[in-house]
């Protein structure tokens, strides 16, 4: 025997009042459950019956959407639905029955689903329907409710579509493994853009309502006193200018595929974003609509986003590109020429053509933009290295996303280095010559388009594209001279203005435009796809526009158009008038950096 | 090499495991077919954690002899690194409890709770019985439990910071310590919850009178020492006559309200006493034979909430009724004594020890669970061991019958 341990005895007796201790706690236990099982069952059975105070929750109102001048772009509004509270499957289709009969429709309901608290039977009836429930069927039924709902609504049906995204039911299986703040299933929350990048801003808070019910569910009476009151969603006002939105909506027609970002040249802001064909969101929350729903997810290109998700080969809209390379880095001036452009050019065994074969004999840099010569920079190509250009290609934004708030599945397009060439097809010079007029492996999308406009526009700043909030300071871009704007900013206005410039489409009467058109070849399609950028005014430029149609044919013709449209839309209630002969010398130093910090009147 | 098993033991265990499992799918949600990414029900879950704790059983059983005894405080100080992990980095929504590693989530608390019992068990069990009862054994005791009780409790998890403190008595007291001097150690935190006014309404002076008259008596007749009948009448007497003073002129109304509601959950009938009030219509409506597997009302409608996790044991009444509830009852008597019995059988004071603990801490989640959900004890987020849903707890009870086993494997040994 161990001499620390405790003797036999004492061992003994320990245990005994261990046991005891234990085994008397547990007999508390039980009979308490004796009392509460056994003595006042009848009492709790009644209470269980009659239980008692409900919960229930007050959905908080989903903040609204508003343009820059406070007109709504999306709002709730009110609809009837008539819901059915759990009971058994019996029950249920009985009411169902007669429901039918009653209302003489031949409707489908929902499938009985035994774990959902709320059967939704009928969603958004009319007034009729209403009455008939109310009158006729509630005193059968007292679990037949008449509740009113709050709907996502966007007043403008499909304008802006894309940018605002659309709302969608959670499902229980979404719930799973994923927390999501303050939702339950059935709601409805923001599945793409604006609705779903700011959910946690729009969806307030909701709160709670006690009730007092009898057996049959029915309110017997409130506890206002409790009541957690809901919290509103913050009400959201974006940057988008419904006028120029509606423009460029109205100027691409639904029946073409393609896409228009209109930016604040200065700040980044986005004035209008437009995708088409595009969609009605009203159709994903609305219960009439599925076949419509159903037809636009299955098609999925309504859906696509084509400003940020679409990647499309340039064309000659990038050829300023490769002018700020050439000029930054010496390999061509504004007076110097290459050998004529006699409208094809062969190196080894490839032919370079000039667009549709046109000979424009010998030019300098101005007027290789102005005319659109691609000779000249399949001449300047030759000179450059594919890291100079390519170096210069990353710093205006090309090959990454651009950052915009409203689009977080935003693609970055491609920047082809020499690297992605040796690991492709290998590398020649001849990729290079491809390259500096948007073609090759070049892919950008539309708003890399728009902004990098933006930059040659406002002196070098790369801003980051935005709908709400505060982008932060513009990015000016190193090693580009004020100088080299200049030059790329007159051969833009040519582009619009000059004799043999491609982009008089574009002309307006009151203000400066100045653009470059772009017809680029798409593999496995047949039309070329017709681009325009542009911005206005020339010597104060506040809009930066990018259009782009699939298939459109030329681009100074097709596309030049949407950008005048747009530019129009804008100069109607900006009075910035300006005479296109004679453009004001460059404004001061001073002006200029207050105008980029937010004094100007497109600040969002 | 082959060990005896106590079959009796993880056999009742087993089956103890096997109804949460039943009663969880019962609680549901149970699987939805219809949602896309699987949809199982939590109680698929419970069910593998079972068989992970299962054979993680076996291997606790089959550790070398004393292994446990050598590495106690190393298991001791990695436990209070996870506790410290789980208050600088933890996750979860009213309190953080749960440590993410890679997938897993874990609750540290409840590891920690067998951490401290088995370092308990190796601090007293190196004493001699009469040294147990020297002031610097029960300091040294005590510090053992109060660092990770402080811990948890920031989390904040009372209930579980409780259960280390649950878990000392028992083994102080087996390890030799005079009864009298425990009930001196316990007597000043009854005088404390006697001497709060709101709680006893009106009576609470003649209340703590009371306890301290009749506390004196008994010490008096347990010690025979004039001196310290005396000191411990002062004791009691300042701290409850502090806790008055302090609860009078310190404590702010909303930390009153919330204490009470703590001690009183059914003074607060839509918010803090909902659970309980509801906890207790089921049971009770649950009758002698209740109402059947998947039929509680109380569950269906959700008046019950957390009816999978904390408040499982209202769903077996409810829906198992007295019958159901009094077996779940005898499961556990029969755990707790078969653990005391293991407790006494082992010839080293390590082991047995250890066993005794593990007892006390079965014990104590049992009663405190189940009390809470019959109206009896406060609310804490203390689960019911083997029946509450949640990974964690079901690993750690079942290491506690993994331990068991290996204490009566070895229970001839010194």
């Amino acid at each position: 025997m161990n001499i620390s341990s405790l003797d036999d005895r004492d061992k003994g007796r320990r245990m005994r009042h261990l046991l005891g201790f234990a085994l008397g706690l547990f007999c508390l236990l039980a009979v308490r459950l004796f009392y509460l099982q056994i003595t006042s069952a009848e009492d709790y059975a009644r209470e269980s019956e009659e239980n008692c105070i409900a919960q229930k929750r007050i959905k908080a109102p989903r903040g609204i959407i508003f343009d820059r001048e406070k007109r709504i772009l999306a709002r709730n509004r009110g609809l009837y639905t008539i819901s059915l509270e759990r009971t058994n499957k019996r029950n249920y289709d009985e009411v169902v029955h007669s429901l039918q009969q009653a209302l003489g429709e031949d409707w489908v309901p929902q499938d009985y689903n035994k774990r959902a608290k709320f059967i939704r039977l009928l969603r958004d009836v009319d007034f009729r329907t209403v009455s008939i429930v109310e009158e006729r069927l509630q005193d059968r039924w007292p679990l037949l409710g008449i509740e009113i709902e709050a709907q996502r609504f966007y007043p403008e049906g499909s304008l802006a579509a894309h940018l605002l995204g659309y709302m969608g039911e959670l499902r229980e299986a979404d719930l799973q493994g994923r927390r999501i703040k303050n939702h339950v299933a059935g709601d409805y929350f923001g599945k793409t853009g604006v609705e779903r990048v700011y959910e946690d801003l729009l969806r307030g808070e909701d709160g709670v309502r006690y009730l007092e019910v009898d057996a049959e569910r029915r309110t017997i009476r409130e506890f206002t006193e409790r009541e957690q009151p809901a919290q509103k969603g913050q009400d959201l006002t974006l940057t988008i200018d419904l006028n120029v939105q509606r423009a460029a909506e109205e100027a691409l027609p639904d029946s073409l595929s393609g896409a228009v970002v209109a930016l604040n040249a200065q700040t980044g802001a986005v004035l209008a974003l437009v995708s088409k064909p595009t969609f009605d969101p009203n159709i994903f929350v609305s219960f009439r609509a599925q076949g419509e729903r159903r037809r636009v997810l299955q098609s999925k290109t309504a859906l696509l986003n084509r400003t940020t998700q679409g990647q499309y080969p340039p064309g000659s809209t990038l050829k300023m590109l490769a002018a700020v390379a050439g000029l930054e880095t010496g390999n061509t001036d504004t007076l110097s020429t290459f050998p004529a452009c006699a409208g094809s050019l062969r190196v080894g065994d490839v032919v370079f053509r000039c667009y549709r074969g046109k000979r424009h004999g010998s030019l300098n840099l101005i007027e290789a933009i102005e005319a659109s010569c691609n000779i000249y920079f399949h001449h300047l190509a030759q000179n450059l290295s594919i890291e100079e250009w390519w170096a210069f290609g990353q710093k205006f934004g090309f090959g990454e996303p651009t950052g915009l708030d409203a689009e977080p599945r935003e693609m970055g397009g491609l920047l082809p280095s020499r690297e992605y060439f040796q690991q492709t097809q290998g590398w020649t010079q001849g990729h290079l010559m491809n390259l500096v007029i948007g073609q090759g492996s070049m892919l950008a999308t539309p708003i890399q388009m728009a902004r990098y406009t933006a930059a040659l526009a406002n002196g070098g700043y790369l801003v980051r594209p935005y709908v709400y909030g505060d982008p932060g300071e513009p990015v000016k871009i190193a090693g580009v001279s004020a100088g080299t704007y200049d030059i790329i900013k007159k051969s833009m206005r040519r582009v619009v203005y000059g004799e043999h410039g491609t982009g008089s489409a574009a002309r307006i009467d009151r203000l400066v435009v100045s653009g470059k058109s772009g017809t680029s070849q798409v593999p496995n399609r047949k039309e070329d796809d017709a681009w325009f950028v542009a911005f206005a005014p020339y010597d104060k430029p506040l809009i930066a526009v990018a259009v782009v149609v699939e298939g459109g044919g030329p681009g100074g013709s097709v596309a030049g158009p949407v950008a005048r449209r747009v530019i129009e839309a804008f100069a109607g209630f900006e009075s910035v008038v300006q005479d296109p002969a004679e453009p004001k010398p460059a404004r001061s130093a001073e002006t200029a950096g207050q105008e980029r910090r937010g004094g100007l009147p497109f600040d969002a | 090499m082959t060990r005896e098993l106590d079959s009796a033991l993880i056999g009742a265990a087993l089956l103890v495991a096997l109804l949460g499992v039943i009663m969880i799918y019962s609680a549901g949600p149970q699987d939805d077919p219809a949602a896309y990414g699987g949809g199982d029900g939590p109680w698929r879950k419970q069910a593998i954690y079972g068989v992970v704790a299962v054979v993680l059983t076996m291997v606790v059983v089959f550790l070398p002899y004393k292994l446990l005894h050598s590495l106690a405080y190393v298991l001791y100080a990695v436990s209070l690194l996870s506790l410290i992990a789980v208050l600088l980095w933890g996750t979860g929504e009213q309190a953080s409890r749960w440590l993410e590693v890679g997938p897993v989530r874990l609750q540290p608390a409840e590891f920690a709770k067998l951490a401290v019992i088995i370092a308990l068990a190796r601090y007293l069990g190196d004493l001699r019985a009469e040294e147990v009862s020297g002031p610097r054994a029960f300091c040294g005791a005590f510090l053992i439990a109060a660092v990770p009780l402080v811990l948890v409790a920031r989390q904040p998890d009372l209930g579980t910071g409780m259960a280390f403190g649950a878990a000392l008595f028992p083994m102080l007291y087996w390890a030799g310590m005079r009864r009298a001097y425990i009930f001196c150690i316990i007597s000043p935190m009854f005088s404390v919850i006697f001497s709060l006014e709101e709680l006893w309404q009106g009576v609470a002076p003649f209340v703590f009178a009371v306890f301290v008259v009749v506390s004196s008596i008994a010490i008096h007749f347990l010690l025979g020492r004039l001196w310290a009948t005396a000191t411990m009448v002062v004791v009691n007497l300042s701290a409850g006559l502090i806790t008055a003073y302090l609860w009078k002129n310190l404590l702010h109304d909303y930390q009153k309200e919330r204490i009470l509601t703590f001690l009183d959950p059914e003074s607060d009938r839509l918010r803090a006493g909902w659970n309980i009030i509801q906890s207790k219509i089921a049971i009770g409506s649950g009758g002698v034979t209740g109402k059947g597997l998947l039929k509680g009302t109380q569950t269906r409608f959700e008046f019950l909430p957390a009816a999978h996790t904390d408040f499982i044991f209202s769903v077996i009444g409810e829906e198992l009724g007295f019958v159901g509830a009094m077996a779940v009852l005898a499961l556990f008597s029969f755990l707790v004594s078969r653990a005391l019995q293991i407790g006494y059988l082992a010839q080293s004071r390590f082991y047995s020890l250890l066993a005794i603990g593990l007892a006390a801490l079965l014990a104590f989640h049992v009663f405190v669970n189940i009390g809470m959900a019959i109206g009896l004890m406060p609310v804490t987020g203390l689960p019911l061991p083997f029946l509450s849903y949640g990974g964690s707890s079901l690993l750690a009870s079942f290491l506690g019958i993994g331990l068991l086993l290996h204490v009566y494997a070895y229970r001839h040994e010194y």
